[in-house]
């Protein structure tokens, strides 16, 4: 664990220089909302999860949502792309209530990539036809259009001569990378990551994060639940912390991480920094 | 090069292990007749002591299901009554000495008896007379009418003496002296109901059912302008079959009794003939079984060989077409039903699990749940037998498609199952990838999971797979010639039970071992797949 945060450590401050005028850019520029969360609640039975959540998120920003386990930070996430149904508040998506009945939640999920904790490769699949089936089946690419972007993508997370392998073959790191890629495929407007890294093995985690780097800076607007702090630190423009169901500081990383307010997010911080 | 080995020794422990059993079989036998051969009389010895009909009280009477036979026999005192589907079933377990006695009509006794070298005989007290007559419907008092018209007129010409006289003959010499040719063969059918069972009124020779009431039926049908079309059934279905209109007439030594009367209406009498009890003799197997009855010219041969009884089981008068046509039906039965079965089943499972991951159709969900309770908590011969006499009652239905569907929707409610927990057995990461992908469940259904699926559940898919096969074996019930009907009417020709029932037995078998072999080739294939 220590080796792998002292990397991780050792690549933040490099990335954080580099991080440092993008994300000062962006905060000037302050793009366009993409999705406003309104008194977000989610309820399990008597057991509540969320509890009023606010937040905008702008185009642009990396946001690394942070917390104690079982705080609900998942479920906000999964919330965004209505994987749970939320059971109070709304959320927009580029304007749209899409917590409204009658929303094609569908036509929704398409715009919003969604990187899974345990990879959710298609394992009936090569890597190459995980990444085409959906911008096939949605009619959105040919098969020939599809496939050539299944390759760029492929390139760009460096697995393109993994292209016909199972996912099986492969190991835990480049799964997640072609998982990226899959959801890449799609032209998302957001890329939701919920826990990315945290079924790696150690010495996988940074292949990962390196791509989730170079997502970033190419302007990509991402949601990531985490618990990389070097990742969080270092990459994202803004870190939200949750605790009991609501977002109880957020910040940029600088406040969150030097200078935190919050009782319960400075005694997160010190248990696991 | 492996798979034919192993078909090899798999041949070969067949065979093996056919010819132990034979042996043994075979050497009991010949003890039995070696004792067998001193004293004759012609007073009828019975190991159970049966003489008169008094003697019947307290036995066990073995009986046809749903003849006069049995309605006599359940008015026998303390008596323990077994109904078989079959005459020549009661009667082989006559002679394995299950029953003490067999009531059974009069000439199929005699030609039970005849043909049937294991000491049996008919004793001289009997019952009364009895009338046989055709059975029509109710509701169709016309065809009755027009029916009691043919047989008095086939009275009349001489054509019915004729006909009986034929197949019982008086001297041994006129039998088979005369043969009704049908001459109308266009126009209207008249469907006629008969358990071919039954010699010498009805019964299988070179596959054709032939016998007194099959060319009686057709000189009526003659007489009505109409082609004859025999359908072989059980005899308990045929006034079933009669009543809901699948047949027009029902010819199969039905007696008069007040009881049947009250289901069906009966023509005028064609025949007379009664009750008798067969018995078991002691000893002096042959010459007792000669003095009772019309003796075979081969009687006293002795004992068949083996090579002998395969002779007479699967080579005489063809007799293995009944195995290889029965064979062809069960495979079409078993390939069609199980393609509904697939298709119905993974769209129940479909239906069900859509309902649990998404709370849609959920009316299709409780009709898929109601269809898989009902077809589960259902024998599938009554399904069969629902579906042919309810369901379709009054269509004139290929029975083969009537097997197809009963089956299909049969299988259709296991796959489901079958497929469903094959469904819930993948993770639901996958539903949750392709859903964030902005898949449609249809789509993520389709290419994701029910390939998964479906490789998990080959083998339970294989299983169901064989349980289908071997379940068309009820397929007689509606008067289908399936393999095992095949060897059932073997069985009823050569009064053997060994030989016809090991056949169907090791067909069987070797289907489903050729099934297994390929359900895990499959397997292997798909597996290759994934790595």
């Amino acid at each position: 664990m220590s080796g792998k945060s002292e990397k991780v450590e050792l690549e933040k401050k490099e990335e954080a220089s580099a991080k440092a005028d993008i994300s000062g850019k962006e905060s000037s520029e302050k793009g366009e909302i993409l999705i406003k969360v309104e008194d977000l609640c989610k309820s399990f039975g008597d057991n509540v999860v969320l509890d009023g959540i606010n937040i905008e998120i702008r185009k642009g920003e990396v946001i690394s949502v942070i917390g104690p386990s079982g705080c609900g930070k998942s479920t906000f996430i999964r919330s965004l792309n209505l994987l749970e149904e939320p059971t109070g508040g709304r959320i927009f998506f580029e304007g749209q209530d899409i917590t409204e009945r009658g929303t094609d939640r569908r036509l929704v999920r398409e715009k919003i990539g969604m990187v899974f904790q345990q990879f959710n490769l298609f394992d009936n699949m090569t890597v190459k036809k995980n990444i085409m089936l959906a911008p096939v089946k949605l009619k959105l690419m040919t098969k020939e259009e599809a496939e050539e972007k299944a390759m760029e993508l492929l390139t760009r997370v460096g697995l393109a001569e993994h292209a016909d392998k199972y996912p099986s073959q492969l190991s835990g790191g480049q799964k997640q990378r072609v998982a990226i890629a899959r959801s890449l495929a799609m032209n998302p407007d957001v890329m939701l990551f919920d826990e990315p890294t945290s079924a790696l093995d150690p010495e996988m985690v940074n292949e990962v994060l390196t791509i989730m780097n170079q997502l970033a800076q190419a302007g990509m607007t991402m949601v990531v639940v985490t618990h990389e702090m070097g990742f969080a630190r270092g990459v994202s423009s803004r870190v939200i912390f949750i605790d009991g169901g609501n977002i109880r500081e957020d910040s940029t990383p600088e406040e969150i991480f030097t200078n935190p307010k919050n009782e319960r997010l400075r005694d997160f911080l010190g248990k696991i920094l | 090069m492996k798979l034919i080995k192993k078909w090899a020794a798999f041949l070969l422990i067949s065979a093996v292990l056919m010819s132990i059993f034979t042996i043994c079989v075979y050497a009991s036998e010949n003890e039995d007749v070696s004792s067998d051969k001193e004293a004759s009389s012609a007073q009828v010895d019975s190991v159970s002591g049966i003489k008169t009909v008094n003697d019947l009280t307290g036995k066990r009477i073995g009986v046809q299901l749903g003849t006069t036979g049995a309605v006599y026999a359940r008015d026998v005192e303390n008596a323990a009554i077994q109904e078989f589907n079959k005459g020549a079933d009661a009667v082989m377990a006559l002679t394995q000495d299950k029953v003490d006695c067999v009531i059974i009509d009069e000439q199929t006794a005699k030609a039970f008896v005849a043909s049937n070298k294991k000491g049996l005989a008919i004793i001289d007290d009997r019952f009364t007379d009895e009338e046989y007559a055709a059975v029509i419907s109710k509701s169709n008092k016309e065809l009755l009418a027009s029916v009691n018209t043919a047989i008095s007129e086939l009275k009349k010409d001489g054509t019915l003496d004729q006909i009986i006289k034929s197949y019982i003959p008086e001297k041994e010499s006129d039998r088979g002296n005369f043969h009704y040719k049908q001459v109308v063969t266009h126009g209207k059918v008249l469907r006629m109901a008969t358990n071919a069972q039954f010699p010498p009124y009805e019964y299988y020779e070179s596959n054709k059912i032939v016998g007194i009431d099959a060319e009686i039926g057709k000189a009526i049908a003659d007489k009505l302008g109409m082609v004859l079309k025999i359908e072989d059934m059980e005899f308990d279905s045929i006034i079933a079959a009669v009543k809901s209109g699948k047949s027009d007439i029902g010819l199969a030594g039905f007696t008069v009794t007040e009881d049947r009367k009250k289901e069906i209406d009966f023509s005028d009498s064609y025949a007379r003939s009664s009750q008798v009890i067969i018995v078991h003799v002691k000893s002096s197997a042959e010459s007792a079984a000669a003095s009772s009855s019309v003796s075979d010219s081969g009687d006293d041969e002795g004992e068949p060989t083996f090579i002998d009884r395969l002779y007479t089981n699967f080579i005489k008068d063809d007799r293995w077409r009944y195995l290889v046509s029965g064979l062809e039906n069960t495979l079409i039965i078993t390939v069609f039903a199980m393609l509904i079965g697939l298709v119905l089943g993974f769209i129940l499972a479909v239906i069900r699990v859509a309902h649990d991951k998404n709370g849609s159709l959920p009316v299709m969900n409780v009709i898929a749940k109601l269809y898989v309770t009902v077809i589960r908590g259902t024998p599938v011969m009554v399904q069969l037998l629902i579906i042919y006499y309810v369901i379709f009652a009054s269509v004139d239905i290929n029975k083969i498609l009537v097997a197809i569907i009963a089956f299909g929707f049969n299988s259709a409610a296991y796959v489901s199952e079958v497929v469903r927990s094959g469904i819930m057995s993948i993770d639901n990461g996958q539903f949750e990838a392709g859903k964030s992908l902005g898949l449609r469940f249809s789509t993520t259904m389709i290419h994701v999971i029910l390939p998964q699926a479906f490789k998990n559940i080959l083998p339970a898919l294989g299983n169901e797979l064989i349980s289908l096969l071997k379940e068309t074996s009820i397929s007689g019930y509606i008067g289908l010639i399936d393999l095992t009907r095949g060897g059932d009417i073997i069985r009823s020709l050569t009064y053997e039970a060994f030989i016809p029932l090991i056949a169907v037995a090791l067909i069987y078998l070797i289907i489903v071992v050729a099934l297994s072999a390929g359900v895990s080739r499959l397997e292997r294939r798909l597996k290759k797949n994934e790595r």
